[in-house]
């Protein structure tokens, strides 16, 4: 199974093997986001409202989040869910990003392709060479999304990291959008993590938003 | 001394106890539904669907904490509920925990009553 960070960095990717951009542009915070997603579900750490506590320092064996979780279990001072994500964004994304392109690439889902352009500048892109894995999360999320079933948790932590990438437009159709809105709205909640992850991004975007209305023409 | 990023076990007990009245099964939680009793409770939840028993109602008049952990859990055995034909039913939430599962919208995913007899009357 993809970890979190793995899955949305596949939906990062477009048909070329270039990153998508995101919402206000804050792609650190989701994966620090899908990290501690991913070590909630191994039964590493816990949180509620007000704090983020390791319940298990056990390594997972997945370096990635090994990393995270040894930090987070060293860590004395604590926390809360959204003290964690900037901390981990602001420290540990350029890692997560590499390994988790290349576990992608290790598990034969991506490859990774030097171009030049200009004929001097290097490009680096991630095509894809089986699309199934892709396919199946974005069928995964529409069959969620579309239906009035009690939802897996972990779909809707998944959920919870596209629609704050801004990427639930990629998947669906305007009327789709419509029809899915509440329960996009219903699951935003339900994953306190994911509920953080999109709080943070919607306050860059609106930090960004007033930064260019106030800017000078 | 105690490493203060780790729950120890005497601060997350949690017991659970259960009887069948009118074909459904009440279980009753007292103490904490967190990372380290979760799991429990799912396998618990998870016994009483396989035994037959998908209509279940969780008595959480004792229960006094719920973490990201427990809510999961909570989901999954509604989801496990619904996929056997019967549902997961919640009563009687202290104020404490009943805030959390109203921010984390919980209580519109699931059914949740105020009193353990109004969930036992419902249909």
């Amino acid at each position: 199974m993809l970890t979190f960070a793995e899955e949305i960095m596949l939906l990062m990717l477009d048909d070329d093997g270039v990153f998508l951009p995101t919402r206000g542009g804050a792609v650190e915070y989701i994966l620090a986001g899908a990290v501690l997603m991913d070590l909630a579900f191994a039964n590493r750490i816990d949180n509620d409202l007000e704090q983020l506590t390791c319940l298990d320092a056990t390594p997972t064996g997945n370096p990635i989040l090994d990393q995270a979780l040894a930090h987070i279990a060293n860590t004395v001072e604590t926390k809360d869910t959204r003290g964690w994500i900037e901390t981990l964004a602001g420290q540990e994304t350029t890692e997560i990003r590499q390994q988790a392109l290349a576990r992608l690439i290790e598990h034969g889902i991506l490859e990774s392709q030097d171009k030049k352009f200009l004929w001097v500048f290097r490009a680096r892109r991630y095509p894809t060479i089986d699309g199934r894995v892709e396919r199946e999360v974005r069928l995964r999320i529409a069959d969620v999304l579309l239906s009035n079933d009690i939802p897996d948790p972990r779909d809707v932590a998944m959920i919870c990291l596209v629609d704050a990438c801004g990427f639930l437009r990629d998947i669906f159709s305007a009327r789709e959008i419509e029809r899915a809105a509440p329960r996009v709205e219903q699951f935003r909640k339900m994953d306190l993590i994911g509920h953080e992850v999109g709080s943070v991004i919607a306050e860059i975007e609106r930090s960004v938003m007033m930064a260019m209305a106030i800017s000078p023409h | 001394m105690r490493a203060p990023w780790r729950l120890s076990p005497e601060d997350a007990p949690l017991k659970i106890k259960e009887q069948t009245i009118d074909s459904v099964v009440v279980v009753s939680l007292d103490g904490r539904v967190d990372g380290s009793t979760a799991p429990d409770l799912e396998k618990y939840i998870s016994g009483v669907v396989e035994r037959g028993n998908a209509r279940i109602l969780l008595d959480c008049s004792k229960m006094d904490y719920i973490g990201s952990t427990g809510l999961r859990v909570m989901l999954v055995g509604a989801r496990k509920c619904q996929q056997g034909g019967g549902k997961l039913m919640l009563c009687t939430l202290r104020a404490t925990c009943k805030s959390v599962m109203e921010a984390s919208g919980f209580l519109t995913m699931l059914d949740y009553y105020d009193t353990r007899e109004s969930a036992l009357a419902a249909p």
